[in-house]
């Protein structure tokens, strides 16, 4: 807001009245070129004076709750907008998405195949959420640190490849390689991130280019060993992992007997009403380490200090915080979890790795990290979005003949819109001043007024 | 012809494809704006181009073997390509979203649509279900007398049209950007948005212009690999040159010969390795170990001359008039 400032003109009373909530609210968005300000306040009771804002402004106004807010703003618009498309292609957009949430599993579908239920569905969703909410907390991390860590998807390859090369091809008990394949994830993606936070601050390299870079030669180094040494000559993919290193366990329950089996890998023979479905052993660490990191970030000296370096470099340089060890640290951290997201996705979503291609999660991530606000609670619920729309596509293009792209379709539009949520936040600060402007004009005036007639009666004394 | 000759042509083939591109970064962060977006606006500008020429084909628009279609879906993909970054044009100077998410989001939306209209145009106005639009290879051309010089003919022999096409459009970018006044404005608006706007110049014109100018360069880009590498419009044309020409222009720190310069090393090292296989006779699965050289090469040669690397200075910022 420029110029003065006219809460201190209406004294500390007048503040208290206008902070009150409430008001008529049968305006429409606050329109800025009506009439001038009405210049009796039109006050139904007792001439309080009050801000009258809208509807729309008191529920997306509140800045304490705009984190929230603003991306259900950006998600009920681009709702709208894929229903508008989904229409225009002929298909009812309400039963489009109530096939997205079957085929995610939230939802029970009408019909089952045999060994299959509700269950089954979910926990696969929860299976391709894991992988997703690592990524996007490893974008998020950068993010904090004012970097931008574009080679998750390279970054998970080689954690995935070290994992099943080391363990994965190995005799070795669960209880043991478990535990070692993410000791692998982390310490092969912290190595990647450290590598590129080196090469940033030792020789000036933009971490975006050494990203890039380091993702092509991952990926093309990663397929040449699978070509040559551990190719599955049927899959053309690379072997599939021994069930033991997998961190996702296989589960059986029995929906007759109410008996639940887990174990690393299903039976050969399913009896009548059992329904098969995946643990995902990862998913709680998911959800802890989202939690940790955002106390890390918040009441952390060194998530403190990741902050600062990201909000403003030369300014934390000078307040006496090491720059350079913490972006080498911030980009360990990054690395740490995109290394995570990688054993959990080749060892775990899936049990083996498809040579000469990157994997586009570690692109999605970047946008569910910052569909989530780069927030990393946030994030919970933006990769909970994202896996959803991913996992039920397939179900969706089989019910209504949409074809399956619209899946990614409404991702794309779900994320346009909430890149806008900047502007969102600035159009409705701006509509907010100027409702509160002709609120403390109205005020004013009437202030005004009660001070000449104050003064007339005091010269009439 | 000699194993030379191939490595210049091939990497003439893959530089030059790279540099247009790159220079429609350039242009786009110059002006303040980074442009994550190539990838997209290249495979969307490719996709309008190849939909083009594959309709005027198909649908017998144009008499049998004319050129015209050809040149035509270069300028189909320049115009596809600019408005596809009319998106990010908007959500970059109006709607102040983040910049780096917004090139995020438009690489993701450029699959998705581009995808989705494939198929979906193949199936309702083509008649068959494809995810792809066949495009014939652009005819090569050699000229006769100066593709005889030793090694430095192989310049002009068996070389694509559209690379002279691009040569002529560096001279004309180069023009450009540097010495007409809508260059420097463009080169202040990423310096010092601030001073261009007291100068009375508007700072949101110049950039959303630059973002257009990117949009169609890239698309020229990929319309030429379309026509040469892939010789179809597909999901394959997303394999990551818009991310490669980031790469360049950064490593030309965002100035135009110099990315030329990172462009060739590119091109060269990548068709050197390719022949070096051949020539040690060796397997074809050592070519995954090949394609690591242009890149492993780059963040070498990175680490000596990025010293003195410098971004313009307002990239990434939103312009705010009453920021000072």
């Amino acid at each position: 807001m420029s110029g003065r400032d006219p809460r201190w003109d209406v004294g500390p009373d007048a503040l208290k009245k206008i902070s009150e909530p409430g008001g008529k609210c049968d305006d429409p968005v606050a329109p800025p070129s009506q009439d001038p300000p009405n210049p009796a306040p039109s006050a139904p009771d007792d001439g309080a004076v009050q801000v009258q804002l809208n509807w729309f402004l008191r529920a997306f106004g509140n800045e304490r709750w705009q984190f929230i807010t603003i991306p259900l703003l950006s998600i009920l618009v681009s709702l709208i907008a894929i229903s508008i498309i989904v229409g225009v292609m002929g298909s009812n957009p309400i039963n489009v998405f109530i096939t997205f949430l079957q085929g995610a599993g939230w939802i029970m579908k009408p019909v089952y195949a045999g060994g299959f239920g509700m269950l089954s569905d979910l926990s696969n969703t929860l299976a391709a959420f894991t992988p997703m909410l690592f990524a996007a907390l490893a974008v998020t991390i950068a993010f904090r640190g004012g970097l931008f860590n574009i080679g998750i998807s390279g970054q998970m390859l080689i954690s995935g490849f070290l994992a099943s090369v080391i363990v994965g091809y190995s005799g070795l008990s669960s209880f043991v390689a478990k535990p070692l394949v993410l000791l692998i994830g982390i310490v092969t993606g912290a190595a990647i991130g450290a590598l590129i936070g080196f090469l940033k601050y030792r020789f000036n390299i933009n971490e975006v280019v050494a990203s890039i870079m380091l993702n092509y030669i991952l990926q093309y180094a990663v397929s040449y060993f699978i070509n040559t040494r551990y190719l599955d000559q049927i899959s053309r993919q690379s072997r599939v992992v021994s069930p033991a290193s997998t961190l996702v366990l296989s589960g059986i329950y029995n929906s007759k007997t109410h008996q639940l089996m887990v174990s690393n890998s299903l039976p050969s023979v399913l009896k009548l009403g059992d329904i098969q479905f995946l643990v995902p052993i990862c998913f709680v660490l998911a959800i802890v380490l989202a939690i940790a990191l955002q106390f890390f970030l918040k009441k952390t000296r060194l998530g403190y200090e990741i902050k600062a370096v990201g909000a403003n470099r030369r300014g934390a340089h000078y307040s006496g915080i090491r720059v350079k060890r913490t972006i080498l640290v911030t980009m360990m951290l990054s690395g740490a979890l995109a290394g995570l997201a990688g054993v959990s996705y080749y060892l775990g979503y899936f049990n083996s790795i498809q040579p000469d291609t990157l994997t586009s999660l570690g692109f999605d991530s970047i946008a569910t990290a910052l569909l989530g606000a780069a927030h990393p609670i946030g994030n919970i619920a933006s990769s909970f979005l994202i896996t959803t729309l991913d996992t039920g596509g397939t179900y969706m293009q089989s019910m209504m003949g949409v074809r399956q792209e619209i899946a990614q379709l409404v991702t794309g539009l779900i994320l346009l819109f909430s890149a806008c949520s900047a502007f969102f936040r600035w159009r409705i600060a701006i509509s907010r001043q100027k409702a509160e402007m002709r609120a403390y004009e109205a005020a004013e005036h009437d202030v005004d007024t009660d001070l000449v007639a104050s003064s007339q009666g005091g010269d009439a004394a | 012809m000699s194993g030379v000759n191939t490595i210049i042509i091939d990497g003439l083939a893959l530089a030059l494809p790279l540099l247009i591109i790159a220079i429609g970064g350039i242009f786009s962060e110059r002006s303040g704006i980074i442009n994550l977006a190539l990838e997209g606006l290249l495979g969307f500008g490719a996709f309008c181009g190849a939909l083009f020429a594959y309709a005027s084909v198909t649908l017998h628009w144009f008499s049998p073997h004319s050129m015209i279609p050809l040149y035509l879906s270069f300028l189909v993909a320049a115009l596809g390509g600019s408005l596809f970054a009319v998106i990010h044009g908007l959500l970059c100077v109006k709607f102040r979203a983040n910049q780096v998410i917004s090139g995020v989001v438009i690489n993701i939306l450029s699959v998705a649509v581009t995808g989705f209209l494939t198929s979906q145009i193949n199936v309702s106005v083509f008649g068959g279900p494809s995810s792809k639009f066949d495009l014939m290879t652009a005819p090569r051309l050699t000229i006769p007398l100066l593709s005889r010089i030793p090694v430095i003919g192989a310049i002009f022999t068996r070389f694509y049209a559209f690379e002279v096409m691009i040569l002529v459009l560096l001279a004309i970018f180069w023009f450009i950007l540097y010495r007409t006044r809508f260059g420097i404005h463009l080169r202040a608006a990423g310096d010092n948005p601030q001073a261009l706007d007291a100068a009375g110049v508007g700072v949101a014109r110049v950039r959303f212009t630059a973002v257009l100018i990117s949009g169609a360069l890239a698309g020229i880009g990929g319309m030429c690999f379309a026509y040469s590498i892939l010789s179809n419009f597909s999901a394959a044309i997303y394999m990551g040159y818009g991310y490669l020409a980031i790469a360049a222009l950064i490593f030309g720190n965002w100035k135009i010969m110099p990315t030329f310069a990172a462009c060739l090393l590119f091109g060269l090292a990548q068709s050197g390795a390719n022949q070096l296989i051949l020539w040690l006779k060796m397997d074809s699965s050592v070519g995954d170990l090949a394609m690591i050289v242009p890149y492993a090469l780059t963040l070498i040669l990175l680490a000596f001359f990025s010293k003195h690397n410098r971004a313009p200075r307002a990239l990434g910022e939103i312009y705010d008039k009453s920021k000072r």
